[in-house]
């Protein structure tokens, strides 16, 4: 790429950048949250220098629990004694508590108090501050306004007071580090990782040769990474996107753990709590797991099937650049303080209504993108799988991942659609007015239930799908035999693929639905557990006869077994609906499906890292961190996610920035264990949040000086073992594909047991002989 | 008791073969399957056990969905004769109803009252009814604030319609283990699709004093909009 395309490439990406961010700038939000913000806004909107508020008896440093008599006053602006009422004030304290000394000061709550009616002819006040118990840096926020009395319209009448603001902060008897703000915490670890992120980047150009580390040759080489269209290098981008967005997930859902770990905690606000869950589970499904699935998709799927490259190459290389700008677009709010906070299902009539954040409009036009990014996936993958088979592969000689992928595909290009017109909706009501969700306008309060769902489930199967397909591949190579029930596999995922449309009824048993839809639902629901069941006594029976190796992935295979199959029968309890009354958006639904989405399809993933890292990057994995990061993860995740069913039995709700236990003295939702086992579950998140970096650990440290990996490092039979590690570019030739042979040739004509059954139902051997003669 | 069985025939399954079939030397294995690279190994399957494998979950599902329907039936139960708790109560005359062997509670008639729920509190309403039956007022919870308090009589059953005025709310009873969204709009206008949600409280003798808190998402306070649920004799 010569120097001047490099330039209109950079203009046009700050272009784009200033689009994405400019919103932003705009929708920033004043921050007005109540007087100790905005101050007395009833008198006049800005402040002035010419009043000086001052607080005297505060000391620099309190003792615990002790009393401080304080005198709150000011000088200036248009008070005098002559006037009738002279000025008022109002005190905000973050902790301990301000109590009326008189009753010239009344007290709003114990951090607020103001001035009273009888308060209103003064310019000073006394009032008592209680010390806290523990310690805690104190800040005051005062603000007094000085009135001329004249509020009846005369000599200005009340546009002539002037107010202004005071802040003083006081010392604990320890001293304490200041309390961080969550959103910094949260944006600080994300441009800490993103600077990682670059870091690592530099290094992998840097390793890739050492001489030539210098901006002539990093510009190519990165341009050429931008602008790439290889669906190797696709894959990879995709694979870092959602490796980092697991990251940026993780840290939220940590946030999340140590706002939970004590009852009654108050380390994120209600408001910052509901943005943190909401874009924890908006980042997971779309941001984390979707590239990830996508990443191996890109890289295996060409490759299994013998294509050099996917149908539609440029289009890939949209699909993945749509996500960066979503991505960017769904977290604008979080910037401006001001992020979604709708739940990841983002409810109507609550995602339109004026008390929801307004950076749910940014969030919906993002995922608006994913969408987009989403549909040219689909159609990609389905036209590279249906006309690139490579000679010899039939439909039913496909590589199961292969399958899953197509399955999934199908799926998601079926069902996204709807998701689209429900966003497009919620868009046009947030921005032009319109009613779709508008309930006093006749709008449908169940309408985006019924459109999110009927996208939302078989979205859980998009992600969980790909992980079968992994998990057929692994536990075939690593027991060295071939698969049991290939074509059952094959009908038992496309059987969730078709029953998947027909279940999502069951996130709304409790919406006032009609009862016979309800109905109908539970039982389709049912269903979805005997194609499963069918996968989990396949693999099992893979096993049988064969002779296990064991390596990383084959350890995260068994231990998705394991997992998978706990988290499919904690969920053959919702489509009891009686059962789901009580169940319905409690902690043993996050429990549930936590163990379906972490243990199945991120375990899933985990062993698709291990086994296709070798042939991504030509290096063998460190098998024994391999090893630990097996057994801290899958250890530390059981304690994290099997006491919440538990929890959720006991009633303790999602989506609730908090929970009370039962005491002596109060009344609360929850059993007094409930505080000791939350406790438990945050220590295990930050136990399984850190152990995966012992993999990313395990991957730089691989990249860096990894034993190279041979052509079929586990023993696997499809086409991408036959390239070499890394597979080149094109990865087959294309006037010289490989050709897929079939051990069955030989009794692949001769009729199935099914077969012999219609045949001796249909025509009797004599009459066909008869027809012959 | 099922879900304790399958897990355990299971794992027990995969522990045996995770085990038994470990590779012990890789060298001497004779690849029954004919794996090769390039090459589509050989079928690995038996019809039978495959077909054990989907019936046998068949059965079991059609278990499991024969016993969720009693319970169903008694939560959504109908109005009128068909239902389990007949028609409204006249005035003055008692519900008495009666909790059999299975936990399902039937009674002579039920009294209605109403539910609704605003950001970010609930609101009770016991239309009609005497003190004696059905009362409300307000509650300190230490750890909630000021709650609004809503106090049954036991050995009474009450239907309640349920209303919103914003968003979706879902009243959780949390000791009876039932809930319902109320949704905003099921009230306004004649449309024949628009109909308040119910739900019916039997206040049967084992249930107690309980916190009700909403269970669908509603916005900034949604976590501390509780209610309490407070039973009288």
């Amino acid at each position: 790429m010569n120097r001047k395309s490099m330039r209109t490439l950079l203009v046009l990406s700050a272009i784009a950048m200033a689009m994405v961010v400019s919103p932003a700038v705009v929708s920033y939000p004043t921050g007005i949250q109540g007087v100790k913000d905005s101050g007395c806004n009833c008198h006049g909107a800005t402040t002035s220098s010419e009043v000086v508020p001052s607080i005297t008896g505060l000391p620099d440093q309190y003792n615990y629990s002790e009393s401080y008599e304080i005198v709150v006053s000011f000088v200036g602006g248009p008070a005098s004694p002559t006037n009738s009422n002279q000025g008022g004030f109002n005190l905000w304290v973050s902790d301990g508590e301000l109590s009326p000394s008189d009753a010239t000061v009344q007290s709003y709550n114990p951090n607020e108090v103001s001035h009273t009616e009888a308060g209103n002819d003064q310019t000073s006040w006394t009032l008592t501050w209680t010390s806290p118990s523990s310690d805690r840096n104190v800040e005051f926020i005062l603000h007094a306004n000085s009135v001329n009395g004249n509020a009846d319209g005369a000599n200005g009448g009340s546009s002539g007071d002037m107010w202004n603001k005071l802040t003083a902060k006081v010392s604990p008897p320890v001293l304490v580090l200041e309390e961080a703000d969550p959103f910094v915490v949260l944006s600080t670890l994300i441009v800490v990782s993103a600077i990682l992120l670059a870091f690592t980047l530099a290094y992998v150009f840097y390793r890739t040769n050492p001489e030539s580390f210098t901006w002539d040759y990093f510009a190519p080489w990165i341009a050429d990474w931008l602008t790439t269209t290889d669906h190797k290098k696709v894959g990879t981008l995709y694979f870092v996107a959602g490796l980092f967005f697991l990251g940026v997930g993780g840290i939220m859902a940590m946030m999340i753990r140590i706002q939970l770990a004590v009852p009654g905690n108050d380390f994120l606000t209600q408001d910052q709590y509901n943005q943190f869950f909401t874009l924890h589970g908006t980042t997971m499904i779309f941001l984390a797991a979707m590239p990830l699935i996508n990443g191996f998709a890109n890289w295996m799927v060409p490759l299994q099937i013998g294509a050099p490259d996917l149908a539609l190459p440029r289009l890939n290389a949209m699909s993945f650049w749509l996500q960066p700008v979503g991505a960017l677009l769904i977290f604008t709010g979080v910037f401006s303080g001001s992020g979604a906070d709708t739940g990841w299902t983002g409810y109507a009539p609550y995602v339109v209504s004026e008390t929801a954040h307004m950076g749910t409009t940014m969030w919906v036009a993002g995922q608006i993108m994913l969408v987009a990014s989403s549909t040219l996936t689909g159609i990609n993958f389905l036209t590279t799988i249906a006309v690139m088979r490579a000679p010899g592969m039939g439909w039913l000689q496909m590589p199961l991942f292969t399958w899953s992928i197509l399955i999934a595909n199908l799926m998601l290009f079926l069902s996204i659609p709807a998701f689209g017109i429900g966003l497009i909706q919620v868009y046009l009501d947030r921005v032009i007015g319109t009613a779709f969700y508008d309930v006093s306008a006749g709008g449908d309060p169940l309408l985006w239930s019924h459109l999110f769902w009927y996208f939302g489930h078989p979205e859980v199967y998009v992600v969980i799908v790909p992980a079968f397909g992994v998990i057929s591949e692994v536990i075939a190579t690593s027991a060295r035999r071939s698969i049991f029930g290939y074509r059952s596999m094959v009908y038992a995922m496309a059987g969730i693929g078709v029953v998947s449309f027909i279940v999502y009824g069951h996130h709304m048993f409790t919406s006032g639905m009609s009862p016979t839809l309800r109905f109908v639902t539970m039982l389709t629901t049912m269903l979805v557990a005997v194609p499963t069941g069918i996968k989990i006594f396949n693999w099992l029976k893979t096993m049988h006869g064969g002779s296990l190796v064991y390596r990383t992935h084959t350890l995260w295979t068994l231990g998705f077994l394991v997992t998978f199959t706990l988290g499919g029968i904690s969920g053959m309890f919702f489509p009891s609906i009686a059962m789901d009354l009580h169940l319905h958006e409690s902690y043993f639904v996050v429990a549930h499906f936590h163990y379906v989405l972490v243990g199945g399809t991120v375990f899933g993933f985990y062993a698709a890292i291990y086994y296709w890292f070798p042939k991504m990057s030509g290096r063998m994995l460190d098998e024994k961190l391999g090893v630990l990061h097996f057994l801290v993860g899958f250890i530390s995740y059981n304690a994290l996610f099997w006491p919440m069913h538990r929890l959720g039995v006991w009633g303790m709700a999602r989506r609730h920035h908090t929970y009370f236990v039962t005491t002596e003295e109060a009344m609360g939702a929850l059993p007094i264990e409930a505080a000791g086992w939350n406790m438990f579950i945050s220590v295990s998140a930050f136990i399984f949040f850190f152990s995966n970096f012992i993999m990313v650990a395990n991957m730089i440290k691989t990249l860096i000086r990894g034993e190279k990996a041979p052509p079929d490092p586990w023993g696997g039979w499809s086409f991408e073992w036959m390239t070499a590690s890394p597979p080149p570019t094109p990865s087959f030739d294309p006037h010289n594909l490989p050709v897929l042979t079939d051990a069955n040739e030989h009794i692949a004509n001769e009729p199935g047991t099914l077969s012999k059954l219609f045949n001796r139902l249909m025509v009797s051997e004599e009459d066909t002989e008869e027809v012959t003669h | 008791m099922i879900s304790f069985f399958v897990s355990v025939f299971t794992f027990t399954w995969l522990y045996h073969h995770s085990f038994w079939y470990r590779s012990e030397d890789a060298d001497d294995y004779n690849n029954p399957d004919e794996i090769a690279v390039g090459v589509f190994p050989k079928h690995n399957d038996d019809m039978r056990l495959e077909v054990a494998w989907t019936i046998a979950p068949f059965i079991l599902i059609v278990w499991l969905t024969y016993v969720s329907w009693v319970p169903l039936d008694a939560v959504w139960s109908e109005t009128g004769e068909d239902g389990y708790h007949g028609e409204e109560c006249e005035e003055g005359q008692s519900s008495n109803n009666q909790l059999d062997d299975y936990g399902v509670v039937t009674s002579e008639c039920y009294h209605v009252i109403e539910i609704t729920g605003k950001q970010w509190v609930w609101a009770f309403d016991c239309l009609d009814l005497s003190t004696e039956l059905c009362d409300t007022g307000s509650d300190n919870i230490e750890v909630y604030g000021t709650v609004p308090l809503l106090s049954l009589k036991t050995g009474e059953t009450y239907l309640a319609n349920m209303r919103s005025e914003d968003v979706t709310h879902a009243p959780w009873f949390l000791g009876m283990g039932v809930k319902e969204d109320t949704l905003y709009g099921a009230q306004i206008g004649p449309s024949e699709y628009n109909w308040p949600t119910t739900l019916w409280l039997p206040i049967s003798d084992i249930v107690d004093d309980q916190i009700i808190l909403c269970t669908e998402y509603c916005g900034d306070a949604h976590s501390v909009m509780a209610g309490k649920l407070v039973v009288h004799q």
